[in-house]
């Protein structure tokens, strides 16, 4: 269901401010360089920002805190509404779905948070340096997972109504609006093709992920060494990962067990009693995390493990990029042919 | 979004009742659940040692057995070292059952050869008390075992009751035999030169350390076997049992929950698959 509706930015300023005792909200703030979630109160209402790519924390982290009691989490009850998250995020959802809401086991707090969660996801207006969402096939606006997507165009909010849940909080709250205009929708398609545009330019030479997944079962030891030399092992590329999934299990008096968030980047991950470590070597740990990404979650999975956030390589202080490797690989072999 | 599963990570609380010493390194321990805890031959559970951690085994008692369970574990890493320095009374906490046992229903009719080595004869020892109840429904069993000396042998008694079944035939080997040792001495695929299976009506188990396992499959391979009907144990570092936290990944695989047995088929592209 894709439905439009526009209200006057002061209007829905307000609407946020009424409805925060009966939410708890999130949205992207500017830090210093940054932008990040935080919470929304009535001072900070009008300083939410709109329409910029990716806030520095993935989507993730609303569903899978960094850590938590698995035993006896902390639950809480009052709705959530996640603001801002753009489409490489909610498109990274889709996988953690399949994991954590295996119709064999469901994953109970990772299953609440979901149904509590309202997602009102942004277009983003214009891109980072990193961003490759496209080169995977995903759009600069959410095209899934989202109940409800918005732009900011001219002072107003257009709301793009996504899902039953995201109607069902329009009818609840939005009580004065107006339909979207011609010029209105022609000015956001304007918006969205100048995105892609840009997008496409930035990434000349970067292979699709079908392509990258077949580079890489073909690619030699030797690049991922190379690309490994300055790794680590800080994990932080599969941190900030929308789409990492992987945890440890900590014991805890009383058989509680706590669930920390886990990576095949540090030393030991697939180690087993006796001492086999497969992912000992370093490079071979490096390689781990993209044959993870590339080539077997799409023989598993049919959402993509990569939405091109491009967030692993602003995160690396060793400074690796990861399209450098695929654009080498491809060029590899478009020479090769 | 259907109803989430409240206990996915609720131990159950399971008593040690009785501590049994196979050989200097391996010990059975048996455990007496608060609550029901069913099994089928092949699926792993969590061990988990209050406050300390947990770890993955493979029960090696027979599933047809409700109110107890056995797990013969060898001491080779944290928290094994500890479980070993368990004494009766002590109480542990058991998740699971995880994953896809050996698949029964392929072995019913057949000739059923079985290769383990060293430590994987417990999770074998539940699969032959599974078989020796259903022995009806089984033309033959062949058990070939092999361990480094005739000390790291486990379950002795338990040998002997195997080989007074009718359908059950046992051969052993051990690496490095001693003056007492009068069975095979030589790597445990040696075994498979001495016995005689029709490989047509047969189908093969095999449960044992990677290497072992490696040249075990070649073997039944170059014996005639075909891919789809040889089945694998594989031990990986298994941890939440429910297809979630990537430490047993092996490909497109999750082992804990796709696993832990696989016709070798459906593992044999897998890269580095006895690492």
């Amino acid at each position: 269901m894709d439905s439009y509706y526009t209200l006057p930015k002061s209007n829905w300023d307000a609407l946020l401010s009424s409805i925060l005792s009966d939410y708890d909200i999130y949205a992207p703030f500017r830090f210093d360089d940054t932008t990040e979630y935080s919470v929304v109160n009535e001072k900070n209402v009008n300083d939410i920002i709109y329409n910029q790519p990716k806030p520095s924390s993935p989507l993730k982290t609303f569903f899978l805190p960094v850590k938590e009691n698995v035993i006896n989490p902390v639950k809480s009850d009052k709705k959530r509404i996640v603001m801002g998250a753009p489409s490489c995020d909610l498109s990274g959802l889709s996988i953690l779905d399949e994991i954590y809401l295996d119709k064999d086991y469901i994953d109970p707090n990772y299953s609440r948070r979901r149904e509590n969660t309202l997602l009102i996801g942004f277009d983003c207006h214009t891109t980072q340096e990193y961003c490759h969402c496209t080169a995977y096939g995903f759009k600069s606006y959410p095209e899934e997972n989202a109940d409800i997507v918005i732009s900011l165009i001219d002072n107003k909010i257009l709301l793009n109504i996504k899902s039953e849940k995201g109607e069902r909080f329009r009818s609840s709250w939005v009580n004065s609006y107006e339909r979207i205009t011609d010029k209105e929708f022609s000015t956001l398609s304007d918006i969205h093709n100048a995105v892609r545009e840009m997008l496409i330019n930035k990434n000349a030479g970067l292979p699709d992920y079908e392509q990258t997944s077949k580079l890489i079962k073909e690619s030699d030891e030797d690049i991922w060494q190379r690309y490994a030399d300055t790794c680590v092992s800080c994990g932080a590329c599969s941190a900030i990962c929308p789409t990492c999934s992987c945890f440890l299990f900590i014991e805890r008096p009383e058989f509680e067990k706590v669930r920390s968030i886990d990576t095949c980047q540090y030393p030991g991950f697939e180690r087993v009693a006796a001492g086999e470590d497969p992912l000992r070597p370093l490079p071979k740990r490096f390689q781990n995390r993209y044959m993870c990404k590339y080539v077997w979650k799409p023989e598993k999975f049919e959402p993509k493990a990569c939405t091109g956030c491009g967030r692993c390589i602003e995160a690396c202080i060793g400074e690796i990029n990861k399209n450098d490797l695929f654009r080498e690989l491809n060029k590899k072999e478009t020479v090769t042919i | 979004m259907t109803t989430a599963t409240v206990d996915l990570y609720k131990p159950v609380k399971a008593t040690l009742t009785k501590v049994i010493e196979e050989s200097p390194t391996i010990k059975t321990f048996v455990l007496e659940p608060e609550a029901e805890f069913s099994f089928k031959t092949g699926q792993f559970i969590e061990l988990i040692l209050e406050g300390i951690g947990e770890a993955p085994f493979t029960p090696s008692s027979s599933p047809l057995v409700k109110d107890q369970i056995e797990v013969t574990i060898m001491k080779a890493g944290f928290v094994t070292g500890k479980i070993h320095n368990l004494e009766e009374g002590a109480v542990m906490g058991i998740r699971g059952p995880y994953g896809r046992g050996y698949p029964l229903e392929k072995l019913y009719g057949k000739e059923v050869l079985v290769l383990g080595g060293g430590c994987g004869f417990a999770p074998i020892r539940s699969l032959l008390y599974n078989l020796e109840a259903e022995q009806n429904k089984i033309k033959k069993l062949t058990f070939c075992y092999g361990s480094k000396t005739p000390k790291d042998c486990i379950y002795k008694g338990y040998i002997d009751h195997l080989r007074s079944i009718d359908k059950f035939e046992v051969y052993r080997s051990v690496d490095k035999a001693d003056e007492e040792w009068n069975e095979t001495e030589g790597v445990v695929t040696c075994l498979l030169d001495e016995i005689s299976v029709n490989v047509e009506e047969s189908v093969a188990v095999v449960v044992g350390p990677p290497i072992m396992m490696k040249f075990g499959v070649q073997k039944l391979l170059d014996m005639g076997f075909p891919e789809h009907k040889i089945f694998l144990s594989m031990e990986k570092n298994m941890s939440c049992g429910l297809g979630k936290c990537g430490h047993c990944m092996m490909r497109k695989y999750f082992v804990c929950k796709d696993g832990p047995v696989f016709s070798y088929d459906e593992i044999k592209d897998q890269p580095d698959i006895w690492k």
